[in-house]
């Protein structure tokens, strides 16, 4: 068997996409238990109060009841246990609309579904913060200390001073992560240990927030979550139905099985909260910013908070004497925000990368020519040198590569039949972090054939996990990739880190390279020869005649990573079509040029950047998540409601990758994608519009309504 | 989902009886629809009668009676069945573009052509059971009336009820001029202009249509025209497909030379049935096919528009799309 150590940066198809189009990819419902019972969480149908009854009695009689649980029969949980949202069944308060109140498991869904609408609960009702607008005044200081204000300079002074200058605010609505596969669980215990079949972005998270909040210990709960139908955040910090199935599971004595359903996922697992961003900008007549504020008012749940740091670009892309970011926060009777694809940066980015148009076309420059202007040398924040930077670059290969010169600079210039046609820009970041990860390898010989078994508690949301995974360990084994497995999604495995800020790729990676550097140099050491070239651990294994042999490692990220600020970055370009007479909106053509350092998969690499592309595009056009200011309800509770882009609204989309090497960041030189996919790009997306038709629209999605 | 009984009807006769025994059975067609409100609890039928072998899918030339020279499209076929046929697409462009414009390629292999007539409106106050909605529970109020209310009607909506019909293929039938023809429990047969087949809400938004418990509609006629060159139908939408219309518009036009001899003006996503203006289509007969006159016959279907609070645009709207999809319809728009 040839070895060969060119699979890494191959672009070779997902090694798991035969089985999940196949349907053999078991996802969490989908794991064989015997005997399941199911379940369905019942919500309140208010959004502040008491509950003052529930009124169990026809449901208990229905057919194929098990039980019902609520707050007055539920065992106590550690409600500071790491679950996000609270909900977990342990006082009958209300705090928003759709709050899991009960459970009813039974021996089928419809059965438990049907016994759940028998149940007539009664409120003491209290007036609900549901009204962003009423409550934006009262928003206070976060107590998040990452959140406190961050101040440079005098930059009302530059403000009062400049001749160009916006001031402006931005509002992106509340979004939903709605992945393919709404959040499930399967619990089954065995004795005082459960295993709760879920996918999980975080495996060992969900493994010691569903402890802590069962009150166990991390070895009573296993996590099994080979796939994940999607997770966009949503399932990196784990929700209250994780640990509602063990307890219902516990209570019928039986495996349970308790999926959300698609109506339930609006308030169950999170939102990307509503932002209303001031963003104002000053410049001198030849572009040199000279102040740049960023002001956020933002919501979190009534006892809880979470703000995603919409000011992060601003606080890094460009460099500027004085600069402001802030962030206010008011508590809502709404389900707690957390973080969804891209937090932060994908609206923020909206706010500043808009401005930062809005102000080259009053200076009328180039907007590429003015953020290249504004290219800071140093991270503005912190002073440190960059472990890499390609803004200049992305901006540069993509106008090329884009046509950019054909854009016109004043709107209403370039008509195509009933159609205004507009190019947009925009520029954005995401940080690069390794976490610790640990890995294990064994290494097996049968005749000349060696096999090697990778494990971690890895998580694939779909991304390519096992595939840059089983490229990296074949490279640095000496192996062909066939000849390497990958386990991952398993808490029994070697520890982790998730598949969450994009740190993923280079966690895992990293982690497996220094295993399989790891176990090299033990094979090495064990045959005690020297070797004039370095042999690799498959040849060890032969030369040596070992038929098992295996190592682990605890993989940390380099000593000196703090010394460097080490981000991804991108530059997004949009060409859209509006109708002159309708307003709709259709993007046709879509580019992103993305500085990733080294790109592990140039397959799945694109497929991210694409996938982020996609959204960042229904968030510039579709996306909105609706509250009742009223009553607290969402009105958008479905995939009919909630709009993410079709085919027909997308046209062609390309992905650019900067060839770079990033000696910094990590040993392997690896930066994560997974989140710069979206970043800035619903800023292109607006931008365009505005090139198109003059009409610059601050308050996201740009439904034809607000382009009329 | 609430426990029910489940029967295959297997022939029409038994299954119009024993629909018109309970008035709490419903036929089931493709289900795209009734399923969905099953599963959310807001229809509660104890019985379904599944009528999905019935036959009655024909789409056929009409030989004889009042619509002579048109065709008949089988109220038990499917709605691609309908959009693709020969027939439709040569004779009725309009029914063509109306149909594809709506739902998804999988909802449409699914969906009846009588099922799509009575599907429900998409109002989330009518689909979600813990808020208030006369439609859904006679008596509770109209939640979006004076709540989220951007997709709702701006014509002839009542204090009890502003939610819109959401159907597009009724918005080119009722262009059309198509007439609905029901068979009842004594095998009498009744034929319902398109026009008189749904209602507007007044005081009681829990009937869509004027159709009798335990009639089943076996047909849709289309009279014979002379649009086929001349027709478009529009639908702006906040995507570019599987979206309710913001506002839709079916136009069709007969000329001679430059001159309107005949115009249909119906618009879907304004109101609770498709919503025809003939007061606009007569205004247009003997005009010049112009911007200018297509903006007057706007203006006029615009004239009568009761906004909500977060639907105002669609005036405007409306109003362009009118002028639009008449513009398009003279361009002979194809498929």
């Amino acid at each position: 068997m040839k070895d060969t150590n060119k699979a890494v940066g191959s672009p070779i198809s997902r090694i798991d996409g035969i089985a999940k189009v196949t349907g053999k990819a078991p996802y969490s419902m989908d794991h064989p238990v015997t005997n399941p019972a199911y379940a369905i969480l019942f919500k309140s149908t208010i959004a502040a109060g008491t509950i003052r009854e529930i009124d169990s009695a026809a449901a208990e009689k229905a057919p194929g009841v098990l039980a019902i649980i609520t707050h007055k029969n539920a065992p106590k949980l550690n409600v500071k246990g790491g679950l996000r949202g609270g909900a977990l069944l342990q006082s009958p308060e209300v705090e928003f609309f759709g709050q899991n109140i009960g459970i009813v498991v039974a021996e089928t869904f419809e059965q438990a579904r049907y016994a759940s609408r028998l149940i007539n609960v009664t409120y003491d009702k209290k007036e609900p913060k549901v009204d962003f607008d009423k409550v934006a005044d009262q928003a206070r200081m976060p107590k998040d200390k990452e959140k406190a204000d961050a101040k440079r300079g005098d930059v009302q002074a530059a403000l009062g001073q400049a001749t160009y200058k916006v001031e402006e605010v931005y509002e992106t609505p509340i979004e939903h992560h709605h992945p393919m596969e709404p959040h499930a669980a399967i619990a089954e215990w065995n004795g005082d240990k459960v295993t709760l079949y879920s996918s999980a972005q975080i495996v060992n998270g969900a493994q010691s927030a569903a402890a802590a909040t069962l009150n166990l210990q991390p070895n009573q709960v296993r996590i099994v979550s080979p796939y994940i139908g999607g997770g966009f955040g949503s399932k990196g910090g784990q929700w209250a139905n994780l640990a509602l199935a063990a307890v219902a599971a516990k209570q019928v004595n039986r495996p349970v099985k308790l999926a959300l359903t698609r109506q339930q996922m609006v308030n169950s697992v999170g939102l990307r909260q509503h932002n209303r961003q001031k963003v104002s900008l000053a410049a001198t007549g030849d572009g040199k910013l000279t102040a740049l504020a960023h002001e956020i008012t933002t919501h979190c749940a009534i006892n809880d908070e979470f703000v995603e740091p919409c000011g992060d670009c601003s606080k890094i892309m460009y460099d500027t004497p004085n600069s402001l970011i802030t962030y206010r926060v008011a508590p809502m009777n709404l389900i707690l925000p957390t973080y969804t694809r891209g937090p932060g940066k994908s609206t923020g980015s909206f706010a500043l990368e808009s401005a930062m148009d809005e102000l080259a076309y009053k200076l009328k420059m180039d907007p590429i020519a003015f953020r290249i202007k504004n290219e800071p040398e140093r991270d503005p924040s912190n002073g440190k040198p960059w472990s890499s930077r390609t803004t200049v670059q992305c901006l540069r290969e993509g106008a090329k590569a884009f046509g950019w010169e054909k854009r016109k600079p004043e709107p209403r210039q370039n008509s195509q039949g009933n159609y205004w046609i507009g190019y947009g820009v925009s520029a954005g970041t995401y940080p690069a972090h390794q976490r610790p990860t640990s890995a294990s390898v064994k290494l097996t010989r049968a005749g000349e054939t060696v096999t090697a078994i990778v494990e971690l508690a890895a998580a694939d949301l779909g991304t390519g996990t096992y595939t840059i995974l089983t490229q990296t360990a074949a490279d640095a084994l000496g192996l062909a990739v066939q000849h390497v497995k990958v386990k991952i999604g398993d808490s029994d495995l070697p520890p982790a880190a998730g598949a969450v800020g994009s740190v993923g790729a280079a966690s895992y990676a990293n982690a497996v390279n220094d295993a399989c550097e790891k176990i090299t140099q033990e094979l090495l050491t064990k045959s005690g020869k020297q070797f004039f070239v370095r042999p690799t651990a498959a040849q060890l294994m032969r030369s040596e005649k070992l038929t098992d042999y295996q190592t682990r490692v605890d993989s940390k990220p380099p000593e000196n990573t703090e010394e460097f600020s080490a981000h991804s970055f991108n530059a997004n370009f949009a060409e859209v079509a509006v109708n002159k007479s309708t307003g709709m909106v259709r993007v046709n053509r879509f580019l992103a040029v993305t500085g990733a350092g080294k790109i592990l998969n140039p397959k799945t690499a694109r497929s991210q950047i694409i996938g982020g592309n996609v959204w960042g595009i229904g968030m510039a056009l579709t996306e909105e998540s609706v509250v009742d200011p009223r009553w607290g309800n969402f009105v958008t509770r479905s995939l009919g409601d909630y709009h993410v882009p079709a085919n027909l609204d997308i046209g062609h989309l390309d992905a650019i990758f900067i060839n770079e090497t990033d000696e910094h960041v990590n040993t392997l030189g690896v930066k994560g994608i997974g989140e710069v996919g979206i970043v800035a790009v619903a800023a292109a997306v607006a931008n365009a519009v505005f090139n198109a038709t003059g009409k610059r629209v601050r308050e996201l999605p740009i439904t034809p309504d607000k382009v009329l | 989902m609430r426990p029910f009984t489940y029967t295959r009807a297997t022939d029409v006769a038994s299954a119009i009886r024993l629909l018109s025994q309970n008035p709490n059975a419903r036929f089931l067609a493709g289900g795209t629809n009734l399923l969905d409100l099953m599963k959310e609890d807001v229809e509660r039928p104890n019985t379904l009668i599944d009528i999905s072998e019935l036959g009655l899918t024909d789409i056929k030339s009409i030989a004889s009676g009042s619509n002579k020279g048109g065709i008949s499209l089988g109220g038990l076929g499917k709605n691609t069945d309908a959009a693709n046929h020969p027939l439709v697409r040569q004779h009725y462009p309009l029914l063509t573009q109306a149909i594809l414009a709506g739902a998804s390629g999988q909802l449409r292999n699914m969906a009846t052509n009588g099922g799509n007539l009575l599907q429900r409106t998409r109002c989330p106050y009518f689909y979600e059971v813990a808020m208030p909605c006369n439609k859904r529970e006679p008596g509770t109020g109209c939640g979006a009336k004076d709540g989220i209310n951007r997709m709702h009607a701006i014509f002839g909506w009542s204090d009890q009820c502003v939610a819109v019909y959401p159907s597009d293929m009724a918005v080119a039938l009722a262009a059309l001029d198509a007439v609905v023809t029901v068979r009842n429990a004594s095998g009498q047969e009744r034929r319902i202009p398109i026009l008189d087949f749904h209602r507007l809400p007044d005081n009681q938004p829990e009937k869509d249509t004027n159709l009798v418990h335990g009639e089943l509609i076996t047909a849709i006629e289309l009279p014979q025209n002379r649009l086929a060159d001349k027709s478009y139908y529009l639908k702006v939408r906040d995507r570019a497909s599987y979206a309710f219309a913001l506002v839709s518009v079916a136009a069709a036009l007969e000329t001679e030379g430059n001159t309107i001899k005949q115009a249909r003006i119906a618009m879907g996503g304004v109101a609770h049935k498709p919503w025809r203006s003939l007061k606009a289509e007569a205004m247009l007969v003997g005009k010049e096919a112009t911007e200018a006159n297509f903006k007057q016959a706007a203006d006029a279907v615009m004239a009568d528009a009761k906004p909500l609070a977060h639907n105002a645009f669609k005036v405007e709207l409306g109003n362009r799309s009118i002028v639009l999809a008449l513009q398009m319809a003279m361009k002979g728009s194809k498929i």
